[in-house]
């Protein structure tokens, strides 16, 4: 059993089902107890020849009866127990998957999904365990254990003093050998760690050992990581049996103190009356010897314990820690109550650098957006465009008065209001492995089929849909269809457009798409947002040439602005880009549409 | 490299359908176990030797107890108690030692096997062609080296020891029970089938939900990792809650799964207590009426009850072993499959070493297509003579840097030829087509270690001097004098911790090294600063001195240097020649000048000397 911040009130919230276990638990084990002495009972009667059949009849009814109310009592201690463990394995997971939807861009680019899963899986199992068969060892330990040694003592107390010796050498023994069991755990846990990351550098760098012809090198090299794994699972293996054989052989002396000392406490007080206390009869020992056998599995279960306990902690302290993970994209306190946005945007002088970087990504950039302007932002990669855009989505803090949406700071503006206003398209067409439908739908819970195709038109990509093997019901993604670059861009562009945003934001969404393609969009767009904004980042000219205003960024700053023609008379960096451009079109003879 | 081929992601994982029986994969598994047959067999001696002494105790026991029994006790009743702890001592002596030497020797068997496997694994997937490798995620083929090899290994040292050892001990326990007293066991029998009847059915159950739990456990993984890659796009589109609902839901599922394997399991157990304790009540009753009458010792009577329980046990481990046994299976088929993929780049049988390498290289009407007749190359001819320096330019998509993947047989050409001094490439030893041909490739890999390891790539004959040589050459040493560890400096992250222009260098130096007769360069499309191009033009030009080389090129200065261009265009080759008279045909090559090459300048181009 662990506790800790973030689990302990699943001990509150689940205390009935874990009280009824640990009664059940208890009275099972109480239960248990009592068989032994009925047959050391039918043991003595046999041997002194007073056991009839009707005192035999009775015992072995007990007995039945017994067994039938261990039975019930076992199922429930595992209903309670083990499903309780089961509903906090639900719970964990729900609470990490909760977290991690509110955790910021900066943690995504520092801790990669791969790390992450683990949280759900290896550390959440450990965790579990702790709750289920943890809980148990340690009631069981507690109860049996306990009640099954204070019978012996009853029983023959000199007896089970002189057996205590014995256990407690085990217990000295386990400590002692259990740190030195758990040294070897972690040195082949490294080891396995080592093989893991030589391995996986070698794959990803594979094309570089075969650049070099390195394969025998790289191959000898992994032999002694390899064998670095074996001598480290031997030693702990060693380890580890040596301490199981030990806690044997000290088991077994006790059972031999037992049958040794035992036997003679009944062979000298053989003489002794039937009744006289201290008298050890033959009953007694047999019983005496089925208590100590109860005792064995939780004598054997601390150990158990132990480790598991460690490997529950380790694993709680890192899920903690995700779950201790700050939110740093939050409404603060003196967020101002909006609920719908105009769409009026102003870059007040807005410079950033993105967190734990000094490198300034954006400089002064002073640029205002009107409500229903389409705006068109164009500039070479990692000018800084997509930045722009992550900022005006709050994806990062800003400091004070940078963006202005409606007059109002954007940082004092509700996150849940400013997104809902921004339908995106991204650079990355992330599409989720569901369905066409769900795909584009995904941006409103009620949406009409009717809805879903329309927009689909509109972003020219119906007519493929429609060739798809279930048309809108093909599952899309890593689980099915391979959907082309072009593909994944129109229907990104299809979710964007269905949420009729106050504000359309299209990061380079037209790269894919041909020109002609390009048009047709483009044209159905200026019909749907007529009166609305929209931003347009594009590398190429004809995307945005017919846009409001243009802004021309060049190393994070705005280095001209204004209208296309304004642009081609001032600019002479535009011109440049205007020209290269009708070039490119020329030699490459329009990119098409990979299908 | 091959971004085409990356669409053909396949996730080999998610939908495990089992192809291989568990008779295939137990046949592989074998011969893997063959060489230590005799150390198996050995464990297996011990372990029945084991289980025979573990059936001795009981029988002690009951000795002392029969001997307690008796209707005379005297001294040699204590005498004889006194012997029987012996005898009970003496066998604790031996089972320890043999329980210590049989665990060890089977486990240090099982590594050995493991520790083979493993090696297999790698060896076979360092084999493999670059095409292959980008099928496939990095991430599952370090598993199969890793983890699958692991989860094998369970099944050698506790699934089949278990197996043997419970089975033995319910035969070894049967006979024993047989032989001391026929009756009681013929009603113990009663329960057998009723065990049996019981296990079969739980193991039905057991078999079903979990393979219900194993597809809802890798259902919320595929979302868990395809929700946190995208959890960009949840957040922009404010559907933390409607996806928290999706996940809470797939949960839930997984839940009910699990559930219902714990509601089985905590029928199964009990239920298995129960005709344990019908087969206790039954040994009591008859037990104890013929004990009564003299028929039955006592202590044997006692000895039964300690004998039931040692029989029912193994029966529901039995039952129970069958989690471990279908991970195994699993992992076994994957190692297997990876095993059994053929490399598809391979050595003709009457392959040659190269020698003296002049360099010349000759593509022939060469067609080439990553996936079946989508070409991106289209008969390219061309011919860099020995020493001469070619540059290949074009639009993205071009087909620039395949026609370098294809110089060191990368991959197989459809048709055509290519020729390294007149000799097909397919009649070459890869590995000494390989070594001859320094590649530099666009985005530079480097290794966990140092400046100096990466330089030295493994090269142990070398000496210091060599490596600070090569990295003088091409003026490498400028930036790593400037770093605190100099050449002992550590490369972290794949190299992310020094610039774009710096990891060229480095590649640069670590290619001179190997003394290549022919370099391919594939020029590094990123931002680098003004002071390291510069150095890196200067030592590209030395570079061009030391054999032929081909460049995909970006940079005007690059082109200006080299002896021949050649522009590509969809695959083709349209225009060939030196820079001067490119520009006279004002043609492609004029316009991509103008277009890329031109930045710098922003002149216009008659302004250029021709």
């Amino acid at each position: 059993m662990i506790f800790g911040k973030h689990i302990n009130h699943f001990y509150w919230k689940y205390a009935l089902s874990f009280l009824l276990g640990i009664v059940a638990l208890a009275i099972v084990d109480y239960l248990q107890l009592i068989i032994p002495d009925i047959i050391g009972g039918i043991i003595d009667g046999v041997e002194t020849n007073t056991l009839t059949d009707e005192i035999l009849l009775e015992f072995v009814f007990r007995v039945l009866l017994l067994a039938v109310a261990i039975v019930i009592g076992r199922f429930l201690w595992r209903i309670f127990i083990f499903g309780v463990s089961r509903k906090i394995d639900r719970d964990l997971r729900n609470d990490l998957f909760a977290h991690s939807e509110k955790l910021s861009e900066r943690y995504y680019q520092e801790n990669k999904t791969g790390g992450l899963m683990a949280y759900f899986t290896n550390d959440l199992e450990a965790v579990r365990q702790s709750f289920a068969i943890g809980t148990i060892m340690v009631f069981d330990v507690l109860f049996l254990g306990g009640l099954a040694f204070y019978k012996m003592f009853l029983l023959d107390w000199g007896l089970t003093l002189i057996a205590t010796i014995p256990l407690i050498m085990i217990s000295l023994f386990a400590a002692f050998i259990g740190r030195i069991t758990r040294k070897k755990f972690k040195a082949r846990q490294q080891a396995f760690e080592n093989m893991s990351d030589f391995t996986q550098e070698n794959f990803y760098g594979i094309g570089v050992i075969k650049a070099f012809v390195n394969e025998v090198k790289e191959i000898r090299s992994f032999k002694v990581i390899n064998a670095d794994n074996y001598d480290k699972n031997v030693a702990f293996i060693k380890a580890a049996t040596m301490m199981h054989v030990a806690i044997e052989v000290f088991i077994t002396l006790i059972r031999i103190i037992i049958i040794g000392i035992g036997g003679y406490l009944v062979y000298k007080t053989v003489g002794l009356a039937d009744g006289d206390p201290n008298r050890f009869s033959v009953g007694q020992l047999a019983t005496y010897i089925s208590y100590f056998a109860t005792m064995v599995w939780p004598m054997m279960a601390i150990g158990r314990l132990i480790n598991l306990r460690s490997q529950a902690k380790a694993s709680m302290d890192r899920l903690g820690a995700f779950l201790d993970q700050e939110v740093e994209i939050v409404d603060g306190e003196d967020t101002i109550k909006v609920t719908h946005v105009e769409g009026n945007i102003v870059f007040n002088n807005l410079s950033f650098s993105y967190p734990g970087s000094r490198d300034e990504v954006l400089k002064n950039i002073n640029f205002s957006i009107k409500k229903g302007e389409t705006v068109g932002i164009i500039g070479r990669t990692g000018s800084g465009k997509t930045t722009l855009v992550d900022l005006l989505l709050r994806l990062y803090n800003l400091k004070e008065n940078q963006i202005l949406v409606d007059g109002n700071d954007i940082m004092k503006l509700p996150i849940k209001t400013i997104r809902e206003a921004i339908g995106y398209v991204p650079q990355d067409n992330f599409i989720f492995s569901d369905s066409v439908k769900n795909n584009i739908a995904f941006a409103k819970d009620e949406v009409s089929f009717n809805q879903i195709v329309d927009m689909a038109e509109k972003s020219d990509v119906a007519e493929n849909i429609d060739q798809f093997p279930e048309k809108y019901e093909t599952i899309v993604g890593e689980r099915g269809v391979t959907l082309s670059g072009g593909q994944k861009q129109r229907i990104s562009i299809a979710r964007a457009l269905l949420k009729d945003p106050e504000i359309l934001i299209m990061d380079d969404s037209f790269s894919a798409v041909d020109t002609k393609t390009e048009e047709s969009i483009l044209s159905s767009i200026k019909e749907l947002r007529k009166d609305r904004t929209t931003i347009i980042i594009a590398h190429r000219i004809s995307t945005i040439k017919d846009a409001d205003k243009i802004a021309l960024i060049e190393d994070g700053a705005i280095v001209a602005s204004g209208t296309h023609d304004e642009l081609m008379k001032q600019s002479p960096l535009y011109n440049d880009m205007v020209l290269r451009q009708q070039l490119e079109e020329a030699i490459e003879g329009g990119v098409t549409d990979g299908e | 490299m091959a971004n085409k081929v990356k669409n053909d992601y396949i996730d080999i994982d998610s939908v495990r359908l089992r192809k291989m029986s568990d008779g295939q994969i137990i046949k592989r598994l074998f011969i893997y176990v063959k060489p230590f047959i005799k150390q198996l067999i050995f464990a297996i001696i011990m372990v029945l030797l084991l289980v025979g002494l573990d059936i001795l105790a009981p029988l002690l026991f009951a000795e002392v107890i029969n001997q307690l029994s008796a209707d005379q006790i005297n001294e040699q009743t204590f005498t004889n108690i006194i012997i029987i702890v012996g005898i009970y001592f003496l066998t604790m002596i031996v089972s320890a030692i043999l329980s210590y030497k049989q665990t060890m020797l089977l486990q240090k068997t099982g590594q050995k096997i493991i520790f083979k496997i493993r090696e297999d694994t790698f060896n076979h997937i360092e084999t493999l062609s670059t095409a292959q490798f980008n099928k496939v995620p990095v991430g599952k083929l370090v598993t199969r080296v890793t983890s699958d090899t692991n989860t094998l290994n369970s099944l050698y040292t506790d699934v089949i020891v278990n197996l043997f050892r419970n089975s033995l001990t319910i035969v070894a326990v049967f006979f024993t029970m047989l032989f001391l007293d026929i009756e009681l066991t013929a009603y113990i029998c009663i329960v057998v089938p009723f065990v049996f009847i019981a296990s079969f059915v739980f193991r039905k159950y057991a078999r079903l939900v979990y393979r219900r739990i194993r597809y809802h456990i890798s259902g919320i993984n595929a979302f868990l990792s395809e929700h946190l890659s995208g959890m960009r796009i949840i957040q922009i589109f404010n559907r933390e809650t409607f996806k928290l609902n999706q996940f809470k839901q797939k949960n839930n599922d997984l839940y009910k799964s699990n559930y219902f394997q714990t509601f089985i399991n905590a029928i199964y157990r009990p239920l298995m207590y129960f005709l344990y304790a019908i087969a206790l009540v039954l040994v009591l009753w008859i037990g104890g009426k013929k004990a009564m009458v003299g028929a039955l010792e006592i202590g044997i009577l006692f000895a039964f009850t300690d004998y039931i329980r040692r029989f029912f046990n193994p029966i529901e481990d039995l039952a129970e072993q069958f989690d471990v046994l279908q991970s195994s299976f699993i992992s076994g088929e994957r190692i297997f499959e990876i095993l059994d993929t053929l490399p598809e780049i391979v050595n003709a049988p009457d392959a040659i070493e190269l020698t003296e390498v002049k360099g010349e290289i000759e593509f022939r009407n060469v067609w080439f297509a990553y996936l079946g007749e989508d070409w991106i190359l289209k008969d390219v001819s061309f011919i860099v003579k020995s020493k001469q320096t070619m540059a290949f330019v074009g639009a993205t998509g071009s087909g620039k840097t395949t026609i370098m993947s294809l110089i060191v047989r990368n991959y197989d050409i459809q048709k055509g030829e290519i020729l390294v001094d007149g000799i097909n490439i397919k009649k070459i030893k890869i590995e000494s087509l390989r070594s001859k041909v320094g590649q530099m490739l666009q985005d530079v890999f480097l290794f966990s270690g140092t400046v100096e390891s990466n330089i030295r790539m493994g090269n142990d004959s070398l000496v210091e001097s060599d490596i600070i040589e090569a990295a003088k050459y091409v003026n490498a040493d400028r930036f790593i004098e400037r770093l605190p560890e100099k050449y002992q400096e550590l490369v972290r992250e794949r190299g992310n911790n020094f610039s774009a222009g710096e990891r060229q260098l480095l590649s640069f130096a670590r290619t001179v090294l190997r003394k290549p007769s022919i370099m391919i360069l594939d020029e590094a499309t990123a931002n680098i600063d003004t002071e390291t191009e510069e150095l890196i033009q200067e030592s590209l030009k030395k570079m061009m001195n030391i054999g032929t080389m081909i460049i995909v090129a970006h940079r005007l200065s690059t082109i200006q240097h080299v002896n021949n261009i050649a522009v590509m265009q969809k695959g083709k080759i349209v225009e060939i020649g030196n820079h001067q008279h490119l520009l006279k045909l004002k043609g492609l090559y004029y316009n991509l000048y103008q277009l890329q090459y031109d930045k710098a300048t922003r002149k216009e181009v008659k302004e250029i000397n021709i």
